[in-house]
């Protein structure tokens, strides 16, 4: 636990997300600081003096705040036991426990830093080349290496119990983002009366025009700033009803049929949208040179948060490194927030017209022509070289200043990852050195920056046009005429803009150190990646999976842009021809647990559950059921069974009800028997074939009536045969209603030698051997209950399987239970059923057979009627039986003591050559027993064979009949 | 695989409503040679492009119907019942 005392004041800040009014106590490696509601842990930290928050993948070089948008690897911390969480988006929350990651002893001297030092010897591709031979190499190594690399570390004690949550919504327009495309798109598709769900990933609407405030001219709203105009906005969303609006929500993937997938917090929510407008803006990416990572150089973004969001002072003396106009509006903020800018390098070439005022700052020398070619100091910034980009200069290069600051206020790049995966046209632009959106699919519309169009007044238009657009497809547009202006007021604006002239600024500036970060998450140099190109990973997708630049944690998002800069100029390519690396699906880091949701199991109680559970009853889940294994004893159970008698709970069975004339056809199609000429009140035992002929399913079938069959099912085909009978229905196109009744009904098992006597104390109907023989079926009351009874020889005993409403199931197992009582019943488990079955021989389909298992080797030869007319499996079966037989399944006991256990191997000169499916104690036999699956040559009648039983060998004989009254005269008296 | 499906019965369902049910394939007649048995079992088509399949509404109304979709834009073009021959 953390120590009180240490607690860290922090001071009065103003920042348009926190409130200073409400202090909120955290600790952070186990001392306390506070923080104020609003903040993000990173920006707390900040504002209590961190300045490195973490330590890299590779080099544990230090790390800090670099983008505050959480796009980049660099603030990852572990809160609340949660590792790789991004710190500069994850709001505090009072007595939140964070601590640092991938350091020792702490981020400010980590003793792994040195491996920054060994750079040389940790080339790309370092585990493919240099780790090979002798192959022992790897596995000494491979723990080191491991514990080194990589991030935080799971919790494997964190209970995270049913947090997690999917969440379905359905929607006319999707749009994600909440900046200032998104919400004119928003606003327009309001007046629609379009319904609308607007996803957006901050904590508040409004996106840039948030931190970027510099004024703003919005056409409607005239002579508003630009957090006026956000406010405006919002307000008019937030208060539509027909918008709902998520907040702290990131998109994560778009996928077909418009289906959008959002993480808010420990939530999925997967959003069905008929119209999808993309509005996710853009980003600011860093440049390469040396020392890039070093703590103190930031995007200019991420200052401007800081200051405006959190109110905290990014640092005492600054430099701006920029290319546009933007770069001095940062520079602006800084002045105003009391930060000393020493100096902006514009990439730009000095402009003609005088600017002074407007872009230049009168107290801040500007720069022309230069960029940065250098951070100096070692664990954060201390100053900065500057060169110049052309030979004659006015300046002196390299020219040094000092400063704890730099912002890098450079390039951006378009958020449009999701339109990529929407299969949208993306084109590389010479001109404005953006990739442009040419084309969406239907449904789908981009508006705003991530179209690769920076200019207000023009993603403005766009917004209208798509929002428009969308209403137009959803059949709600009533403006006709308005969409018809804005598309050509759109289309003229973009010529106009078009042949503005740009300033591409390079991503990366020349330099000489070894330090160039292209990729933060992986530690890829920039040496690497021109290492790599050297050995021939020319193309931008092999040299991504060889480098592994892009496929860290950001996605390529802070890196893709480099890469490909690089991988132009290194091959004398083509920017435009060296293609982009594929965005995929999560854009951000997901825990596997928001994917996975909560587990929502279905369970299953027959009608009589609570009865068992009042007789104490051990309840195992069998399938998607909850079934007595045994009542106590399984023994007792079993022998109530074979001399009194005994009632188990089958409502588990699946239960099929067929009526039609052509139901009789196609049963007799769909069995490997014969059902066809089964008589009205007789019942038949079926095995049910793929059309291979592999073993699906067996059950009872029950003549009701000449249209009426009544079809029993194991527990977990139930759905499974139902789908499989009405496909061969609905493939032959006849006329046969079936319908699964499964939980409509419950059923009993009533069986062993006092089941008459039992049962004609409750029912009128003739139970005599004569009238209700073996097989038959008979419809009529029971306990005044209306039943279907039917006498089959379900354990090998007397016994009746009666079917009923499910609503009586409590009162018709009293009746029974009380009815028994003078014969000594009891009720049974699945466990003494099991035993009972097996000494009958009776094979469970699923566990003494599998997906590959036929008739032919399960002994269920019998059941197959070749002769008859077409039927399902007949092919395959033919087949099958002209083939020789590799397995057979035969029934065995053991020689001596031992009771073998489901699955254990048969063995055969030492090698393991089959299996035991089912093996059990035989109170009958009084030997252990069951069925396995032997070679067929092996499995000769009355021959011995070896199974181990617990790693020794024991001896079985191979019995064919059934253990249990093998003439079946107990189950037809 | 999010793309929507339109049950004759119960309209637009996600497709993880349904269960796929493969193509629509001819069955060799009684007699027909084992080869064609084998390929009817065995050998697929997997036509790129447009296909008649069976589905199975299995969360809903639990019926099966045919579906006319293009194998590589999952763009479903019509759906209907067996029988009713579009
Ligand atoms: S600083 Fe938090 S993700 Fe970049
Ligand atoms: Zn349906």
């Amino acid at each position: 636990m953390a120590k009180r005392k240490n607690l860290t004041q922090s001071p009065v800040r103003q920042g348009n997300r926190i409130d200073c009014s409400r202090e909120i106590k955290f600790s952070y490696n186990g001392r306390w600081y506070q923080g104020y509601k609003g903040d993000t842990v990173a920006s707390a930290l900040f504002a209590a003096g961190k300045r490195i928050f973490s330590r890299s993948f590779k080099y544990h070089r230090p790390r800090g705040l670099t983008c505050v948008s959480g796009q980049c690897p660099n603030c990852l911390m572990t809160v609340d036991g949660v590792p790789n969480v991004r710190s500069c988006i994850q709001p505090l929350s009072q007595g939140m426990q964070v601590e640092h990651q991938n350091a020792w002893p702490s981020l400010e001297h980590d003793i792994f830093g040195m491996i920054d030092r060994l750079g040389k010897f940790l080339p790309v591709g370092f585990y493919y080349k240099s780790l090979i031979r002798p192959k022992l190499l790897w596995k000494i190594a491979e723990p080191f290496i491991r514990r080194m690399a990589g991030l935080g570390k799971v919790n494997l004690k964190l209970e995270h119990g049913d947090e997690y949550n999917h969440r379905f919504l359905h929607t006319d327009i999707a749009i994600v983002g909440g900046g200032l495309a998104g919400l004119t798109a928003t606003v327009e598709a309001i007046k629609a009366d379009a319904d609308i769900i607007l996803v957006e990933e901050q904590p508040c609407l409004g996106g840039t025009l948030r931190h970027r405030v510099q004024d703003i001219d919005f056409p409607e709203l005239p002579g508003l700033s630009a957090q006026e105009v956000a406010d405006k906005l919002a307000e008019t969303v937030v208060s539509s009803s027909s918008v709902s609006v998520m907040t702290n929500a990131s998109a994560i993937g778009l996928y077909e049929g418009n289906y959008l997938g959002v993480r808010q917090g420990n939530e999925l929510v997967k959003i069905r949208a008929k119209q999808v407008i993309i509005t996710t803006g853009s980003y600011q990416i860093p440049l390469v040179f040396d020392n890039n990572d070093l703590p103190g150089v930031m995007l200019g973004d991420a200052v401007r948060k800081l200051i405006h969001y959190y109110g905290v002072s990014p640092g005492n003396k600054a430099v701006v490194v920029t290319s546009d106009d933007n770069g001095h509006g940062l520079a602006k903020d800084l002045a105003e927030a009391g930060v000393e800018v020493i100096a902006i390098a514009d990439n730009r070439p000095k402009p003609d017209i005088d600017h002074s005022g407007v872009l230049e700052n009168p107290r801040v020398p500007v720069f022309w022509d230069t960029s940065i070619s250098r951070a100096l100091g070692k664990k954060h910034v201390r100053g900065i070289e500057i060169v110049t980009s052309k030979e004659a200069s006015e300046y002196q290069a390299p020219l040094k200043l000092k400063c704890d600051l730099i912002c890098i206020s450079t390039n951006s790049q378009p958020a449009n990852s999701l339109l990529h995966q929407t299969g949208a046209t993306i084109e590389y632009d010479k001109h404005t050195a953006q990739p442009l959106v040419k084309n969406t699919p239907a449904g789908v519309f981009a508006a705003g920056e991530v179209t690769g169009i920076h200019d207000k007044n023009l993603n403005v238009l766009q917004a209208k046009v798509a929002a428009l657009k969308s209403c137009q497809n959803l059949g709600i547009l009533r403006r006709k005429k308005q969409l018809e202006s804005l598309i050509d007021e759109l289309e003229q604006l973009e010529i106009t803009s078009r042949s503005l002239p740009r300033v591409h600024c390079s991503q990366t500036v020349p330099g000489i150190s070894d330090k160039r970060i292209v990729c933060y998450c992986e530690d890829v140099l920039e040496k690497d990646l021109n290492q790599a190109i050297e050995e021939g990973f020319r193309d931008i997708q092999i040299l991504k999976r060889y480098s592994t630049v892009t496929m860290g944690p950001c996605q390529g998002k802070m890196c893709s842009a480099a890469a490909i800069d690089i991988c132009a100029r290194a091959t004398g390519t083509d920017i435009s021809q060296i293609g982009t690396t594929t965005s995929r699906p999560p854009l951000e880091p997901v825990s596997l647990g928001v994917l996975a949701g909560s587990v929502h199991t279905p369970l299953k109680r027959t009608p009589m559950h609570n009865r068992h559970v009042n007789l104490g009853a051990k309840m195992v889940q069998v399938g998607e059921w909850l079934r007595p294994h045994s009542y106590g004893n399984v023994w007792s159970e079993y022998q109530a069974v074979r001399e009194r008698v005994g009632v188990i709970d089958v409502s588990t069975l699946g239960k099929l009800d067929l009526k039609g004339d052509e139901a009789a056809p196609l049963l007799d199609r769909l069995y490997v028997n014969r059902i066809g000429n089964l008589k009205v009140g007789r019942t038949r035992y079926g095995v049910v074939c793929s059309e291979t002929g592999v073993i699906l399913d067996d059950g009872t079938i029950s003549r009701l009536a000449e249209d009426h069959f009544f079809v029993t099912t194991t527990t977990g085909n139930t759905e499974s045969m139902e789908s499989w009978f009405k496909w061969w229905s609905a493939s032959t196109n006849d006329c046969v209603h079936i319908t699964n009744i499964t939980a409509g009904m419950g059923a009993v098992n009533l069986a062993g030698p006092f089941a008459r006597d039992v049962l004609s104390k409750l029912s009128p109907i003739d139970l005599s051997n004569e009238v209700f023989g073996y097989m038959g079926n008979v419809s009529g009351l029971v306990a005044g209950v209306p039943a279907t009874l039917m006498r089959i020889g379900f354990v090998g005993e007397t016994g009746w399987e009666i079917h009923f409403p499910s609503e009586y199931g409590e009162y018709l197992w009293d009746s029974i239970i009380q009815a028994g009582q003078e014969f000594g019943i009891r009720p049974f488990g699945v466990e003494a059923q099991r035993i009972l079955r097996l000494e009958k021989k009776h094979v469970i389909i699923g566990q003494d057979t599998d997906a590959l298992t036929n008739p032919y080797e399960a002994n269920m030869a019998w059941a197959v009627k070749l002769e008859k007319e077409d039927f399902v499996g007949r092919g395959g079966l033919r087949k099958i039986k002209g083939l020789p037989r590799s397995n057979k399944l035969v029934g065995f006991v053991m020689k001596d003591g031992t009771v073998p256990r489901d699955g254990d191997p048969v063995i055969d000169k030492g090698v393991a050559v089959g299996r035991v499916t089912s093996a059990r104690y035989s109170p009958h036999v009084g030997r252990g027993f069951g069925l396995a699956y032997l070679p067929d040559y092996l499995a000769v009648q009355q021959s011995d064979f070896i199974i181990a039983v617990n790693g020794l060998e024991s001896l079985a004989v191979i019995v064919d009949q059934a253990f249990y009254d093998p003439e079946g005269l107990r189950l037809r008296g | 695989m999010t793309y929507l499906i339109s049950c004759p019965g119960c309209g637009d369902r996600g497709v993880d409503d349904y269960r796929y049910g493969g193509s629509v394939l001819k069955r060799p007649g009684y007699n027909d040679d084992p080869e064609l048995w084998d390929s009817y079992f065995y050998l697929r088509v997997n036509r790129a492009g447009m296909e008649k399949e069976w589905w199975y509404h299995r969360m809903g109304c639990k019926q099966w119907f045919i579906a006319e979709r293009d194998s590589t834009t999952n763009q479903v073009h019509v759906t209907y019942w067996p029988g009713e021959n579009k």
